[in-house]
């Protein structure tokens, strides 16, 4: 019994992975044999006559990016703090908190990112509108900060006591330890929390797509982060309920979900790599 | 294969997404509705009453868009199909094998509205030609139009939306307008009216029913009158981009669906039209 059932569950785990690739690339042939590259680097989207991805892959690209430099340095800084600095009750209370965050939906996020993130940085810049790419940014790095937080801290905290006491029998001061001693042993797993956390930045669909704009167009200058924008995942979300399986549209959108697909797993390959030992080989 | 694993992702995405929960199942009293989020109050607070009627039948209700409303019926996901426009040409042709009905219940006005802060600052109508030049991007700031010296913020909606297609018919006589002048794109007339309340020197398109005190119907100048934005206006069909609310179904409806829509039409769903902030039909 007990085989059989392992076996059955491995089957279906392994071929899910497989199925949504075929679904994927099966379903973005037609877009693919019409426009060929010029779908990827293609700069218009305008559903009947011509689609361009670039934009998207743009704005998925320079979202991920900054909710990154968020997250990281705050993530990591307060996993280091909760396990190596204080008790073990705020260690307790501040994991709790952290992992609740972890698990609030998107939509919360983007609710109140629409009605009150857009107007504060458009006050704090003066802007004459807040919906663009840097508070889409700012929304994501606050969503995967408990996620990159808490894995970190998990593999900080898991470091075997025996670094540490031996690093302080060399005389080294605490945040030295940290530094030489605990941190080259956690890098793997903050790797990990890291790729975990990117990939859920790269997917967010309705939190992006309640603040970014949505406009299918990289800014001007490409550098302006004050601009409306648009990501692969909330252009899937605007448009793919109206375009139901039919058509080039469809094709178009599920290329999109190709691409994005591709992009996540550059990454987790990346990350594999980096991964087992710690630095890139 | 390729088909079966299609309509089986198309499942499970419509079913996460929270869209359409199942496939129809004829035997089970529930009638499925979905499509324009401008008819939606009005068929969510008429199925309310309608099921206070009759206990045994539910109205599942959901939005998405009037494209979404024929393609949803086309494909036989739901009942009754909401839309705020006419069916496409193109639709048409991508489900040819769909015999649209169309049942009009109500009737409604798509709105050019402004933030309350432009039209306060003075600018309580804009000529046609000047709303469709904010659109091309040719026109950016208010001052261009008699107003105070704020860059525009021209906000458009999704491309299969019925307000836009209103919208767009009547400034530019096609809804397939490539609008190069807009900052923000949205979807529902929700949506709509937050990011417009939320900016004090927005622009946008809202359908009749949801103009508030933060968001004013603007008057269009078109040529040698105004076409002043009243009550009045829209109800006799002065005010142009007027437009019918309908339920659109495959064939005839079936006998829960005709009930729901003769509810619709019947005087207590007639003044849930007007009560919505619509016009009646009846």
């Amino acid at each position: 019994m007990t085989p059989w059932f392992l076996g059955i569950s491995f089957l279906i785990s392994s071929s899910l992975a497989g199925i949504i690739l075929v679904f994927l690339i099966s379903g973005s042939l037609p877009i693919f044999e019409k426009y060929g590259w010029e779908f990827i680097f293609g700069e218009e989207w305008y559903v009947g006559e011509t689609y361009g991805a670039l934009p998207m892959i743009y704005g998925t690209t320079v979202v991920t990016g900054i909710a990154l430099g968020i997250a990281l340095p705050l993530g990591i800084g307060t996993a280091v703090v909760t396990s190596e600095v204080v008790g073990r009750r705020m260690r307790y209370i501040l994991k709790s908190v952290m992992e609740i965050m972890a698990g609030v939906p998107g939509i919360v996020y983007g609710l109140l990112g629409m009605l009150l993130v857009t107007t504060w940085i458009r006050d704090l810049f003066g802007l004459v509108d807040g919906n663009c790419l840097l508070t889409a940014g700012l929304l994501l790095g606050v969503m995967i900060l408990p996620t990159v937080m808490t894995l970190s801290e998990d593999a900080i905290h898991v470091v075997p006591n025996f670094y540490r006491e031996q690093a302080y029998a060399l005389g080294l001061q605490t945040h030295e330890v940290i530094i030489y001693a605990v941190l080259p042993q956690a890098i793997p797993g903050i790797l990990g929390a890291i790729f975990l956390g990117t990939t859920r930045a790269m997917g967010e669909t309705v939190a992006v797509m309640l603040v970014i704009g949505s406009l299918d167009r990289i800014p001007d200058p490409f550098y302006n982060l004050f601009a409306p924008a648009q990501s692969i995942a909330s252009k899937i979300g605007r448009e793919a309920a109206e375009s139901i399986g039919v058509g080039l549209h469809w094709n178009a959108l599920v290329a999109l979900g190709l691409i994005l697909f591709g992009m996540v797993m550059t990454l987790t390959w990346l990350a594999e790599r980096v991964g087992w030992t710690g630095r890139l080989q | 294969m390729v088909v079966f694993l299609t309509s089986l992702f198309i499942a499970g995405f419509l079913s996460v997404g929270g869209l359409i929960p199942h496939t129809v199942d004829a035997r089970q009293s529930v009638i499925k509705v979905s499509g324009s989020s401008t008819v939606l109050p009005i068929v969510a607070r008429a199925a309310e009453a309608f099921s206070a009627h009759h206990p045994d039948i539910r109205v599942l209700v959901n939005p998405g868009g009037s494209g979404v409303g024929v393609k949803s019926v086309g494909h036989h996901l739901v009942h009754i199909g909401m839309v705020s426009r006419r069916i496409l040409d193109d639709e048409k042709i991508a489900l040819p094998k769909a015999d649209f009905r169309i049942h009009v219940i109500g009737r409604d006005a798509v709105a050019c509205v402004i933030s309350s802060e432009i039209h306060d600052a003075g600018v309580t109508s804009l000529a046609k030609e000047d709303i469709r030049k904010i659109y091309l991007g040719e026109v950016t700031n208010w001052r261009q139009v008699g107003g105070p010296d704020r860059e525009i913020i021209t906000i458009d909606k999704e491309a299969h939306r019925g307000t836009r297609h209103v919208f767009m018919e009547y400034f530019f006589g096609t809804s397939q307008v490539k609008t190069l002048g807009v900052d923000l794109v949205t979807g529902s007339n929700n949506e709509q009216r937050t990011k417009v309340a939320l900016s004090d020197t927005a622009i946008g398109m809202l359908s009749y029913a949801w103009l508030n005190n933060d968001v004013v119907g603007v008057d269009i100048r078109d040529g040698n009158g105004i076409l002043a934005f009243t009550d009045e206006n829209v109800r006799n069909g002065i005010y142009p981009m007027v437009r019918d609310l309908s339920l659109v179904t495959d064939g005839m409806p079936n006998d829960l669906s005709r009930k729901f829509i003769a509810f619709l039409l019947g005087p207590d769903g007639q003044r849930i039209v007007r009560e919505m902030g619509y016009v009646p039909v009846r």
